[in-house]
């Protein structure tokens, strides 16, 4: 909540219309928010609240001719859905994405390095060889990934799910990113290993003063990240505010089912399993 | 991989030895005589019976056999009784007409099919890209011996463009190349459309693009390097395939290559020149076949010969 003057991004009366087979879709209906220089915005819905669709749609990277997007995007004060070339100059360049499915996220037919050095080449800062290699290592050491020079040689089916998530980060990183957007980036991992993705995620957050827009159903995880929360329902935003009033103290009736929707550790009661198995 | 080599090989030899036993049965249970269409049709019994003898038909099927299957390992497989000429021979001399054809048109296949084919992925759906898609289902169902005496009327006739027959000049190369390539031409281009449709609407694609990766290497590095591998598989089987002499276009433009061979030697009953010619061919088309799998490895890394290839 530093910074608030200067917003890293500004959405105003965004709209995500999708041409379907049974017309068209209003997905994402009227949003306006704002994330400034190092906060973190969390959008959280269930499946089909057009959470994913308004991330996409503000990178623009929904299929072309199949959604109409309209509003205002601001990305550091430049216009970016009037002008269709302009989203161009952030990609890859302070813009950076993190998916959901890592494991469909890379080329296969490509290693690790030579995808970590493309996106080293693409932020431009760097234009020698030599130092692209060692950029690349970096990266990988930042993400705490072991033994990297044999990594980088991998192709990404020899890569776990988690690794590969830690890979997609670091070329992320590799953007010099202002603004990360995290589309469900611990939904298609292990519970095991999403602890381990979003410690990093926060620390590399919290490091480098890095805006986060982050997507996710997990209402641990947005708690967890956010300073702000807007809470999605087909297409609209229904509650917004800070995270602890809204995880505290949810006006909305959505929002009281989506917090308890969240499984709690508790006594094992088999009485009420047994009741409901009879009945 | 140590284990792999020698076992694809043993595989191949055995496809070919397989084959070649086939074929010989087969041809001698087929209605027809060597030793008349050799003698001629005023031949006595008693001069039939010479022939016989001296081509060693007089003999048991099982003897003969077991003279084919030492004549496999000396490589000679004796004398072609059309040509006079030892049979393997008679084939090594057609091979590289054979060798040009298939080359020649598997190249033009593959010049035209992936432009167009990628052309037709980036048009998806347009008017145009479905008038060029019913170009190639037109291209697939012609008879290749229709396309190809459309061709010689059409640009050897009518227009005295090129050689109506033989291959004495490279221009008689042209049509009969065309007319093999048109078919190819029409499969791959599709096949090549519909692995660049799948792979532009891959996720890796749209991720690498949200990291500013530019248009022109998504669609050249990333869709066609994925795209590119199937389409390479198809076109090497199809190599390999056109090895066993393309027939019905031979025959038309009188190509002096292994597949007018083979039907000249199934019309005289030269069973020695059948036998090399299937021999010959069976094993070019394993060894292309073999070549190709190795090289797979090489083209996509998840494959691992094997584990995977061999399966």
């Amino acid at each position: 909540m530093k910074y608030q003057d200067t917003a890293v991004l500004e959405v105003s009366n965004f709209t995500v219309e999708l041409m379907t087979d049974n017309g068209i879709f209003k997905a994402v209906n009227n949003v306006s928010f704002r994330i400034g220089h190092g906060e973190t915005v969390t959008i959280i819905g269930e499946s089909g609240s057009g959470k994913s669709t308004t991330a996409m749609g503000l990178l623009q990277l929904l299929p072309q001719g199949l959604a109409a997007l309209s509003g205002q995007v601001k990305i550091k004060g430049e216009d970016v859905l009037s002008n269709p070339k302009a989203i161009a100059k952030f990609r890859g360049r302070g813009l950076a994405l993190i998916p959901q499915d890592p494991m469909t996220a890379l080329n296969p037919v490509a290693t690790i390095g030579s995808q970590l050095r493309e996106a080293i080449k693409v932020a431009g800062r760097i234009t020698v060889k030599q130092q692209m290699q060692s950029k690349a290592v970096e990266l990988l050491e930042q993400v705490r990934i072991p033994r990297v020079e044999e990594q980088l040689k991998k192709f990404p089916h020899q890569l776990s799910g988690g690794m590969l998530q830690r890979v997609l980060i670091a070329i992320a990183l590799a953007s010099e990113p202002e603004l990360l957007v995290a589309d469900e980036p611990t939904s298609a991992l292990d519970v095991t290993v999403q602890a381990g993705i979003l410690d990093l995620l926060l620390e590399l957050q919290q490091t480098r003063g890095i805006s986060v827009l982050m997507i996710t159903h997990d209402i641990g995880v947005a708690r967890l990240v956010s300073d702000t929360i807007h809470v999605m329902k087909s297409g609209k935003f229904i509650e917004s505010g800070p995270a602890a009033q809204i995880v505290d103290a949810p006006a909305e009736e959505y929002t009281r089912a989506l917090l308890s929707a969240v499984p709690r550790l508790g006594e094992w009661d088999e009485t009420s399993m047994v009741a409901k198995g009879a009945s | 991989m140590l284990t792999y080599l020698p076992k694809r090989i043993g595989q191949g030899l055995l496809t070919v030895f397989l084959t070649v036993s086939v074929v010989f049965l087969l041809i001698r249970m087929a209605p027809g005589d060597p030793a008349a269409s050799f003698a001629g049709p005023l031949a006595t019994n008693e001069q039939l019976a010479a022939v016989r003898e001296q081509f060693g038909l007089d003999k048991p099927l099982l003897q003969q056999y077991v003279i084919f299957i030492g004549q496999l390992f000396t490589g000679h497989l004796g004398q072609s009784y059309s040509f006079q000429a030892p049979a393997v021979q008679v084939v090594m001399d057609r091979l590289p007409y054979t060798l040009t054809l298939a080359t020649s048109s598997i190249l033009l296949a593959a010049l035209v099919a992936i432009p167009l084919g990628m052309w037709m992925a980036r048009r998806s759906d347009t008017d145009a890209e479905l008038g060029v898609n019913v170009l190639t289902i037109a291209g697939q169902s012609m008879p290749d011996f229709w396309t190809g005496i459309m061709l010689l009327t059409g640009f050897s006739v009518l227009i005295p463009l090129f050689p109506a027959s033989g291959f004495t000049t490279w221009g008689g190369l042209v049509l009969p190349t065309i007319t093999v390539a048109i078919l190819q031409i029409a499969l791959v281009s599709r096949m090549v459309k519909r692995e660049m449709v799948t792979n532009f609407n891959a996720p890796y694609l749209n991720i690498a693009r949200s990291r500013g990766v530019s248009e022109r290497v998504l669609t050249w590095k990333y869709a066609l390097g994925n795209a590119g591998i199937p389409v390479f598989t198809a076109l090497g089987t199809r190599f390999a395939a056109m090895l066993n002499g393309v027939v019905v276009v031979e025959v038309v433009f009188g190509w002096p290559g292994v597949g007018s061979l083979i039907v000249r030697a199934l019309e005289t009953r030269d069973y020695p020149l059948i036998q090399a010619t299937v021999l010959i061919t069976a094993l070019l088309a394993v060894v292309v076949q073999l070549l190709i799998d190795l090289a797979y490895p090489l083209l996509d890394p998840r494959v691992r010969l094997g584990k995977a290839a061999s399966a």
